[in-house]
């Protein structure tokens, strides 16, 4: 139904994927309204770089996307308003998250947009760029940098400089900056052009931004002052004054994180859950340093959604578990395929929060804990998801593809997600018919003769079989008398003789064929 | 507008050394993704920006390679890492996983174990030394790494290792304790579920097997495991069209597997639609030829087929297999018997005798056939044994016995006091025509003329259908008895363990 009453001429593909003949896209098809499908939109992305907020202030929602670019070549910023591309700026790196935050409690309210690309955050207000905060320079390792100035006194030969910035490598915590690793890698005859190149150079250590979230300031309203939390490649999480842009909180972690999920406030109370590149989670509480907790997923996780107070993680074995935020584990759900990448789905005039998973096999399946509420099926699989207010449409889901597709749709007004909803009860399987093998009249008629003539049946295939061995066994004989049997080349190799006997198609030794082949190659013993 | 001076300033420096770890996000991000090839290209270019020196793009590339079956280049390139990084743990684990999936366990070891000094409260260096261990047969230093592994962290994973140490030494008890804790800590995993069920089953503890399974069936309708345990159970308890239910699921995931048609051919059998089981079990046979318990349950229908030509052939197929069971050779005898080579029936019962030390229907149906070639004094001898047997399993268990082999046996013993085969020929017709298959209501009609001889053929036929008892818990199922009868003497015990067996193998 909601095929047809689809509003763009461009989801010609997106229909023919709906009226797919199961039962769980019918029910998807009645949920949603397919607003727009554009397969060569030219966005490659994840979900992590799409914001939706009133850029402008006018109470039009835009769709903000770091885009990657085809083959992650030409990083762009696009901001989207309905289904056409509003601006397209060309982006200096490549942007590891976008968020859209307010900054300051001043009227008009428009939310700033944050880029996270490399070692910097690039906030723009109304489309214009604002600021740019970089993360300050990593302390370089003291020895190293004692090495260094050593060398520009020229107090210091390449040759030892070498041998003791191994020394450090081996040992020292801190790791070694990229000019002395650089360094390291160089041949004899190449050290003492670039000991004097760079000699009067400071050591430098920087990091990058790999993940980026929001965090409420002190207040819990959805149009409150908003921090920016940042995810650090040397493993530590920034908390950012949104006016200032100066590091409020540092908090380090075991590993690199890899996905952020942050509640509650920051200058009261809040909670931080960190997936990393180890496969853990770490969960943080404001005035810890360190985690409080860790969950060890044993798989790295692909996504981390929270869902009122449940952690939902999507894990590389296709499943998907639910963790209290102290860690403990709720449940588990399989997944028909691997997981690329998962969303919040907040539906506000209902009070509904539920995951949404976008799965290689060209689902998106929605849950609430673990039932499943609804399965959307879309031509190619889908790479990143996100759900929201968009245009003046509260409840718009907007989902790109692995092919750079875009799709939108709306959730109808009229639509409840109910248990049940996606699948359930037996599996399909069940109502299929065993294949179990026909027998053919023959076999009934040699079934009926075999109870008639059993016995005389069994004899004459004894005898036979006798007879059979018999007639062996004086072949072989006279092979033997004659000379004229096999001799294995190698004594490790002995030949066997094999008499088999062919039962024909009825098996009941009615007629007969004899069989004798040698056996060579068998290993001895 | 401090923008565009700072950004500037940035790339120029950004030109002479770039940032190492640039794009290990991007890496990492299309990895978990499984977009291997994306991760290969971003890969190539930030290794050949920095020269080589990006670790993370290293590891992520061995992680690739370990992933496409290049253990031994993924091995060279995690060593890269370890050379690079020399104080990271990590490395040394991926290292020593390429050499434990190359067969090279000691090795592993070794490298496990200098990572293990680095980062002293990883559960998996200890799971993995664990695990090494087991491939190296040193069972006690396994099971110690394992236990540190659950007490540094639990995960199902090492439960599972354990259970499989306990197993591997043949120790169900304490495999079921682990089973039992690991279920306890991860309640919806369906394969410590189904294993524990397994095992349950295996111990004849039919109660909390069936729990089991049927749990790991509601998480998961159609784990195959689970799937063909819970249906044999079914079997057992005669529900052969709920078990042939479920076994649809499987036939549709696994249509190549021969336990499961093995089962939906007794299904079948027990439901008496004899061609068909004869069809599946084939079909079985066919999957499986070196499979003896299917040529049993060949075996078995054909005899009750009244085919016992081809009985004979798929029984002493079933005894090269498998020569140390007594019930094959009892069956075989009752072929025989049919077959009227009463002589090699005879050897057929000496041998089932000599292997079976426990079970009273091979005494019971020796001395029927003695019986019928008048050899009196042979069938009492038979005849007291198996009293002996029965009174021996009497003690030992609170099994009920068949009423029809009770029956039978009754008679026979009247028939062996008494002396006259006429006293006991009147009651049979009456047991018999009530619930036999074609087999024995053939062999009641015949006995019309009242004589010595009729009376022979009749014991016989009912001889050859005892021999179907056991066997019908051996297989897998039984006919028209009610589930809350527990009615084979012994078999029962014995056949349940094939059945789990049977799915253990799977594995």
């Amino acid at each position: 139904m909601a095929a047809a009453s689809s509003s763009d001429s461009d989801c010609g593909r997106a229909e023919s994927a709906q009226l797919f003949p199961s039962s769980p896209s019918n029910e998807a098809s009645s949920k949603w309204l397919d607003a727009h499908y554009d397969p060569v939109a030219n966005i490659h992305t994840f979900s992590s770089c799409l914001a939706l907020a009133d850029l402008h202030g006018d109470g039009e929602y835009k769709l903000v996307v770091g885009d990657l670019g085809p083959g992650g070549q030409h990083p762009r910023l696009k901001v989207l308003k309905g289904p056409t591309v509003l601006t397209e700026s060309p982006l200096p790196a490549l942007p590891a998250a976008a968020a859209t935050f307010l900054m300051e409690q001043h009227e008009p309210r428009t939310p700033a947009l944050a880029l996270a690309s490399g070692p910097c955050v690039y906030v723009y207000k109304n489309l214009r760029p604002y600021f740019k905060f970089s993360l300050p320079q990593l302390p370089p390792n003291p020895l190293e940098q004692d090495l260094w100035n050593q060398a520009k006194e020229d107090r210091i030969d390449p040759l030892t400089l070498k041998e003791m910035l191994e020394g450090i490598r081996e040992k020292a915590e801190v790791p070694l900056s990229v000019q002395s690793l650089r360094f390291l890698q160089l041949e004899l005859r190449e050290m003492e052009a670039f000991v004097s190149q760079h000699k009067s150079k400071s050591i430098k250590r920087q990091t990058v931004i790999t993940t980026m979230t929001t965090l409420k300031k002190n207040l819990a309203d959805e149009d409150a002052v908003s921090c920016l939390v940042l995810g650090t490649e040397n493993k530590e999480l920034l908390v950012l004054d949104p006016e200032a842009f100066i590091i409020l909180a540092k908090m380090s972690l075991p590993s690199v994180p890899v996905f952020l999920d942050v509640s509650g406030q920051f200058d009261v109370e809040f909670r931080l859950a960190a997936a990393c590149r180890n496969g853990n989670i770490y969960i943080l509480r404001r005035d810890s340093k360190r985690p409080k907790y860790c969950i060890e997923l044993s798989a790295q996780p692909v996504g981390l959604v929270r869902v009122h107070k449940v952690l939902v993680v999507g894990s590389t074995q296709d499943s998907l578990h639910g963790f209290t935020h102290k860690g403990k584990k709720l449940w588990t759900v399989q997944m028909p395929a691997a997981i690329l990448t998962m969303n919040l789905l907040e539906q506000h005039s209902r009070g509904l929060q539920a995951v949404m998973a976008g799965l290689a096999n060209g689902e998106v399946r929605i849950y609430r804990d673990k039932t499943l509420l609804n399965v959307i099926r879309t031509p190619d699989a889908v790479t990143s998801l996100c759900f929201g207010r968009y245009g003046r449409e509260d409840n718009t889901l907007i989902m790109t593809t692995r092919g750079g597709g875009l799709i939108i749709k709306i959730l109808k007004r009229t639509a409840v997600f109910v248990e049940g909803g996606g699948e359930a009860g037996p599996p399909p399987a069940q109502a299929l018919k065993l294949n179990v093998p026909r027998k053919t009249r023959l076999y009934v008629d040699q079934t009926l003769r075999e109870r008639e003539a059993g016995t005389a049946m069994h004899r004459t295939f004894q005898t036979d079989l006798y007879l059979l061995r018999l007639r062996t066994a004086r072949a072989y004989v006279q092979a033997l008398e004659s000379s004229l049997n096999p001799v294995s080349v190698t004594a490790r190799e002995p030949l066997k003789l094999h008499a088999v006997d062919w039962r024909d198609s009825d098996g009941y030794g009615t007629r007969k064929k004899t069989v004798c082949f040698s056996n060579c190659g068998q290993p001895g013993g | 507008m401090i923008w565009d001076t700072r950004n500037s300033t940035y790339t120029f420096t950004a030109q002479e050394f770039p940032i190492l770890e640039k794009q290990n996000w991007l890496i990492h991000l299309h990895y978990i993704r499984k977009d291997y090839e994306a991760c290969k290209a971003v890969i190539k270019e930030q290794l050949q920006e920095t020269q080589g020196l990006c670790e993370y793009a290293i590891y992520v590339q061995a992680l690739i390679f370990r992933l496409e079956g290049n253990i031994q280049e993924s091995l060279e390139l995690f060593q890269t890492c370890a050379v690079l990084s020399p104080q990271c743990a990590d490395n040394l684990k991926q290292v020593a996983r390429s050499l434990f999936l190359l067969g090279k366990h000691k090795a592993a070891i070794e490298v496990y174990n200098e990572a293990a000094k680095l980062n002293q409260t990883d559960w998996e260096i200890c799971h993995n030394l664990g695990v090494c261990y087991i491939y190296l047969k040193q069972f006690k230093k396994a099971q110690e790494q394992l236990h540190n592994a659950l007490h540094l962290n639990r995960h199902d994973l090492t439960y599972i290792m354990l259970g499989k140490i306990h197993l591997l030494e043949g120790d169900l008890d304490k495999a079921i304790e682990i089973y039992k804790k690991a279920v306890e800590f991860s309640p919806e995993n369906t394969e410590l579920l189904t294993t524990l069920g397994l095992l349950y089953l295996q111990l004849g503890i039919y109660q909390k097997a069936f729990e089991h399974l049927g749990n790991a069936l509601t998480y998961d309708p159609t784990n195959y495991k689970a799937i063909l345990a819970a249906g044999s159970m079914m079997q057992t308890h005669g529900d052969f069209d709920v078990a042939l239910t479920k076994y649809r699921v499987v036939a549709c995931a696994v249509p190549e597997s021969p336990p499961l048609w093995n089962n939906i051919g007794m299904c079948f059998f027990g439901k008496k639609k004899y061609v068909a089981a004869i069809s599946c079990l084939k079909r079985a046979n066919y999957l499986a030829p070196f499979d003896w318990k299917i040529l049993y349950n060949l075996g078995l229908v054909h005899l009750t087929m009244q085919q016992y030509a081809s009985a004979f052939h798929f029984l002493s197929a079933a005894i090269n297999f498998q020569p140390k069971m007594g019930e094959l050779y009892m069956l075989l005898a009752v072929a025989l018997t049919n077959l009227e080579d009463p002589e090699n029936a005879k050897r057929a019962y000496a041998e089932a005798i000599r292997l079976d030390k426990c079970n009273p229907l091979v005494n019971l149906n020796y001395a029927v056939l003695l019986y019928n070639q008048g050899e009196k004094q042979g069938a009492l001898a038979q005849y007291q044994e198996m009293e002996k047997k029965v009174h021996l399993l009497q003690d030992s268990s609170s099994l009920e016995f068949d009423a029809e082999m009770v029956d039978m046996a009754q008679k026979l013993g009247a028939a062996l006091q008494v002396g006259e085969a006429l006293v006991w020929t009147k009651p049979v017709k009456d047991t018999k025509s009530k619930h036999r298959t074609t087999s024995t209501s053939k062999a009641a009609s015949l006995q019309q003329p009242l004589g010595s001889n009729q009376a022979l053929g009749q014991a016989m036929s009912s001889a050859a259908a005892y021999g179907k008892l056991p066997s019908g818990a051996g297989g897998t199922s039984h006919l028209t008895k009610p589930p809350s009868l527990p009615l084979e003497p012994q078999p029962t015990v014995e056949a349940h363990p094939n059945e789990a067996s049977a799915q253990i193998r799977e594995k």
